[in-house]
């Protein structure tokens, strides 16, 4: 079968548990449901189908240009979700995740592939530097979820007449925890991706350091990762700080990746 | 047929309420003479603060009678107790079982008492022998539909008395309350009742107290913790993640530079400030000391109604799951009546005479109309002998309280 059939089925499987998510919030009733999980592992392993399809129809990693970026990207979201999901329980991540993983998955199957037979792409480097990127990213991202659902929740406790999230939305503390670990485990794959990052640039180009915007905006959103983590473990910079750092940290990630996705020019072929 | 008749916080005062309860001590005299006096066959009587009603079973609609039991047994007449007292006979009487159960008809919807109460009930019944195979059925579904309505909703999930919502509000902040620790200022009821349950969630407890220092000390051996004088508080307020505060003082008792001044010592950690003291004990200016929440009584009234809210959209979703199980015990009651059983019976009886008749005729070859009729009167006569005794004894045994077994056997026997 065709990559964008594998790409279209796990589409609609994904939409399955996005629109499950929403109704329940309405009919208050569990958030996710065993029908839920499944049917996003259905759609789990299509997306996986599709994307080792577009392994052998490229014949390099398929993680170059906007439609494979965006697929990829969203695989590894939903993975990390589902892992976070299974040992947390915290089915309010839902809500963020399935949306943003269906938008993904709609980029991906609408924009056309690039299809550019490239001997640089051929190397280690890119799987290497995109899986790491991307499972950054999907980490990142839950610390993004959790502290907007921290905000929530707090703005739910000081209004002092809440709305139906303040039951949906798991406790501040909870929040904050799975943030903050989040933050850190999507640290550390940042930090790995753009040390691979600077070393393809070197193989390429002989030289760590290019002076391309993406490098500078992905050092700062490094930095800022710096920031949130050590502060909030030196100097107890936990709850509505930390949730702060967590959002903006993850809006400049994304202004990276589109960056990395958008713009032509091999430096730009991996996020 | 399942009769329920009495009255509840919906159509009668307290006052009425409280002259027709039936004591404990009297339940099983009470049970004995609703059973002579109003002709039931099985009797449970539940008696509690919001409600008295009287669950039979009888061969016939005797609602009335036992309506009358229930204004005598208490010296009453029943005229004067008008409309506050309810009749209820067959479908409507098991719906009202199954939502009495369910707390769909408690005075706060979904609390969870009234599942304990109705299973004591029916306990009390069985001990006074007065329990049947029909109202056993009734306990057992009833209970069962009570359980999923409150697994499957969340009609029992938030809290809505104040202490209560007080206790689930430190949880969405801390999440877990396990090596939380409390502090409480004053010991008023209100707040030993918070932090009692705080405690049993894994939090330590410390108690201020003021002039009466005893008391504190009280508390604080009841609640397993430590007590400490009320000058205490400021180091106290330092070290807690949650304060609740209740004393009588005419004053402010927590003011901002206090708060201000833990926070500062806690690195902005969440502090949870609760004030159920009328005149209000803690600065409502502290609220804006950052990682700060605080909840005076009226703000734990108004979670507590938003949760109330909450629970009566939910209670629609409870409702579809009573009815599906209400249909099916029904249904299944009806199964087991004698009078379609007696039907089926017959029919099942004249369908094996007829196929044996044409049988029989095929083999034959033609006969004369005598012989026809001879024939037809023969095997009549077989099945309606035959059929005879258990007729009679079926409507006999109609009333009686082993009926659902033996019309079981029976259906087993025949193959219906």
């Amino acid at each position: 079968m065709d990559s964008r059939v594998y790409l279209f089925l796990s589409l609609i499987l994904y939409a399955v548990g996005a629109v499950h998510v929403f109704v329940h919030v309405v009919t208050r009733r569990r958030l996710l449901t065993t029908l839920t999980v499944a049917s996003t592992l259905l759609g789990f392993a299509f997306h996986t189908a599709a994307l080792s399809q577009r392994w052998t129809e490229e014949g390099h990693f398929p993680a170059v240009g906007l439609s494979d970026g965006a697929s990829f990207l969203a695989w590894a979201t939903v993975l990390v979700f589902l892992l976070v999901y299974l040992t947390t329980r915290v089915d309010a991540l839902g809500l963020f995740a399935y949306p943003f993983v269906f938008v993904l998955v709609c980029v991906a199957s609408l924009s056309p592939t690039s299809g550019r037979p490239d001997s640089v792409l051929r190397g280690l480097f890119l799987p290497v530097h995109t899986v790491l990127a991307v499972f950054g990213y999907g980490a990142l991202f839950v610390a993004f979820t959790m502290g907007v659902l921290y905000l929530i929740q707090e703005h739910e406790l000081r209004s002092r007449s809440p709305h139906r999230v303040y039951y949906v939305v798991p406790s501040l503390e909870r929040c904050d925890t799975i943030g903050g670990r989040a933050a850190i485990g999507g640290f550390a794959f940042l930090t790995l991706a753009i040390l691979t990052g600077f070393n393809w640039n070197m193989s390429l180009n002989g030289r760590y350091w290019t002076g391309d915007p993406k490098e500078w905006a992905a050092i700062c959103a490094w930095l800022i990762y710096v920031v949130l983590i050590t502060a909030r473990y030196r100097a107890g910079w936990g709850g509505r700080r930390a949730a702060w750092l967590g959002i903006a940290g993850f809006a400049i990630v994304v202004f990276t990746f589109a960056w990395a996705t958008l713009v032509p020019g091999v430096e730009a072929a991996a996020p | 047929m399942i009769v329920v008749v009495g009255l509840s916080h919906q159509t009668a005062p307290l006052a009425v309420r409280e002259a027709l309860a039936f004591p404990k001590d009297r339940l099983g005299e009470a049970l004995e003479r609703a059973r002579e006096e109003a002709g039931l066959s099985e009797a449970m009587i539940l008696s509690t603060c919001n409600r008295v009603e009287v669950y039979g079973r009888a061969p016939e609609p005797v609602s009335r009678h036992v309506a009358e039991f229930l204004a005598r047994f208490h010296d009453r007449r029943l005229d004067e107790l008008g409309s506050q007292v309810y009749q209820l006979e067959g479908d409507a009487a098991v719906r009202h079982a199954f939502r009495v159960a369910a707390s769909l008809d408690s005075m706060v919807l979904g609390e969870t008492q009234i599942l304990g109460q109705v299973k004591r009930a029916y306990e009390a019944a069985e001990e006074a022998g007065s329990l049947g195979s029909v109202l056993n059925a009734l306990r057992n579904r009833s209970l069962a539909a009570a359980k999923r309505a409150r697994t499957e909703t969340a009609i029992g999930r938030n809290a809505v008395s104040v202490s209560h919502v007080a206790v689930e509000l430190a949880r969405k902040i801390f999440g877990d309350l396990r090596d939380r620790s409390v502090l409480l200022v004053g010991a008023g009821k209100m707040s030993e009742l918070a932090a009692r349950q705080m405690v049993r969630g894994g939090a330590r407890a410390t108690v201020l107290g003021g002039r009466t220092f005893e008391k504190a000390e009280q508390l604080a051996a009841a609640l397993g913790g430590q007590a400490a004088p009320l000058e205490a508080l400021r180091s106290s307020m330092a070290e807690v993640d949650v304060v609740i505060s209740g004393t009588g003082a005419p004053g402010l008792v927590v003011r901002r530079e206090d708060v201000e001044e833990a926070q500062a010592a806690k690195r902005n950690r969440p502090l949870f400030l609760i004030d159920i003291a009328v005149p209000r004990d803690i600065e409502p200016e502290a609220a804006r000391v950052k990682g700060v929440f605080l909840y005076d009584l009226d703000d734990l009234r108004s979670v507590a109604e938003a949760n109330l809210r909450e629970r009566r959209k939910e209670a629609a979703s409870a409702e579809a799951i009573l009815e599906e199980e209400i249909g099916a015990f029904l249904e299944w009651r009806r199964s087991l009546d004698v009078v379609p059983l007696l039907v089926e019976l017959r029919s099942r009886a004249d369908e094996i005479r007829r196929a044996e008749v044409d049988k029989a005729r095929r083999r034959l070859g033609p006969l004369t109309p005598e012989q026809e009729k001879a024939l037809d009167a023969v095997t009549s006569g077989i099945v309606n002998k035959l059929l005879h005794s258990p007729t009679v004894e079926l409507k006999r045994m109609a009333g009686n309280r082993h009926h659902t077994e033996h019309v079981g056997l029976i259906r087993k026997l025949f193959g219906l």
